[in-house]
């Protein structure tokens, strides 16, 4: 498995500028690292080329501390049953990423989720405005800076009561005059 | 003609008990809690011999029974489906989610605190409220409806400036008509 897993490497590594690479021999799984520039053309080569005809998820990691998105593509040839996770850093403040949804029609549906949960632009991308958030103002919600919380407490009205995040055991323990025994007082707050 | 135990006019007494006795349910299954109205109406608690039953449409319905958190864009269709029903109507509040937000209370865009948008007459606490929990709270109303005091409605339309505020606070499309009864 490590050799077949190696050969796919060398062979994408031929054709492509190969930034990084990681092998899980056990999970049957390589992790390819590019440029943002040859995503597009490694896509469509493992497409094509190499028998990675279904895409199984498009995901995003929001990296805050070093200021960039990791987009990644998850790939599966479903002959050898191997996984191949292509990954790519974007600039996070200015996140622009290639439109594909002409390699998988499915890319579509996730380019709408992540232009709407973080604001990521995909120039030339059909689709209609609104994902799932309705008239939404705010900022987008699922990167790491947008304080939920803070949001919520704006937004919402929240109900008197709530705000010290009360114990519940400790408050009938001292009610009913019972001690807390010891196993139970590392789940405590 | 009042009757003085608790001032309500005897044809009321009648009514009221006619209705306690034939609540018929629009179980609007937002969240987890719709998985626990299957288990509260099928033969093992059988919610039927208290004479809750589901309705099809909001238009038959006497109960609104909202089973979990309401995000923004739920709401919206809540309000909507709610102002379809007609007179009596009677909301519960199902979960700790439509009490004070539950586990999500700090959701970017689920509601808190449903009483600020519609009138409830009666919570079930719990997450999940078992169906013991749920047949205790359609009890409770049965018990309110009889007393004559589960009058949501009817607060509902006295304040419809109250209850409009808050909606369009948090729903920015609005695009209801401005309609009144």
């Amino acid at each position: 498995m490590e050799t077949l897993l190696e050969k796919i490497k060398d062979r994408v590594s031929v054709n492509f500028d190969l930034k990084d690479h990681k092998i899980y021999a056990d999970q049957k799984r390589v992790d390819l690292f590019f440029k943002k520039e040859h995503i597009p053309s490694v896509l469509l080569y493992l497409k094509e080329q190499m028998d990675f005809r279904h895409l199984m998820h498009m995901s995003v990691i929001d990296w805050l501390e070093e200021g960039e998105f990791e987009v990644i593509f998850l790939l599966w040839a479903p002959k050898e049953k191997i996984k191949v996770f292509v990954k790519t850093r974007i600039d996070r403040e200015n996140p622009v990423m290639e439109n594909m949804d002409n390699i998988w029609p499915q890319l579509n549906t996730y380019e709408r989720e992540f232009k709407e949960m973080y604001g990521i632009e995909f120039p030339g991308l059909v689709a209609p405005e609104e994902f799932i958030l309705e008239a939404w103002t705010g900022p987008p919600p699922m990167r790491r800076d947008f304080e939920t919380d803070k949001f919520a407490k704006d937004n919402f009205a929240t109900r008197p009561g709530r705000e010290d995040a009360q114990d519940v055991r400790e408050t009938i323990a001292k009610r009913s005059g019972e001690d807390i025994p010891d196993f139970a007082k590392k789940y405590s707050r | 003609m009042y009757n003085d135990k608790n001032k309500q006019k005897i044809v009321d007494i009648i009514k009221n008990a006619a209705r306690k006795h034939s609540l018929w349910v629009l179980a609007y299954g937002t969240g987890c809690g719709a998985i626990e109205v299957p288990a509260t109406m099928t033969s093992r608690y059988d919610a039927e011999r208290l004479g809750v039953r589901g309705a099809a449409t909001p238009r038959q319905a006497d109960v609104l029974l909202i089973t979990g958190y309401l995000t923004v864009k739920t709401l919206k269709r809540v309000i909507r489906v709610y102002e379809q029903m007609q007179d009596p109507k009677y909301v519960i509040g199902f979960g700790s989610c439509t009490i004070n937000g539950g586990m999500y209370f700090d959701s970017y865009n689920t509601i808190n605190q449903l009483d600020l948008y519609l009138p409830v007459d009666v919570y079930i606490s719990g997450c999940m409220p078992r169906p013991e929990a749920v047949l205790e709270g359609f009890g409770k109303l049965q018990e309110l409806i009889g007393k004559g005091v589960a009058n949501g409605a009817r607060q509902y339309k006295d304040n419809l400036d109250y209850y409009r505020e808050n909606q369009k606070k948090v729903i920015k499309n609005w695009d209801f008509q401005d309609y009144n009864w």
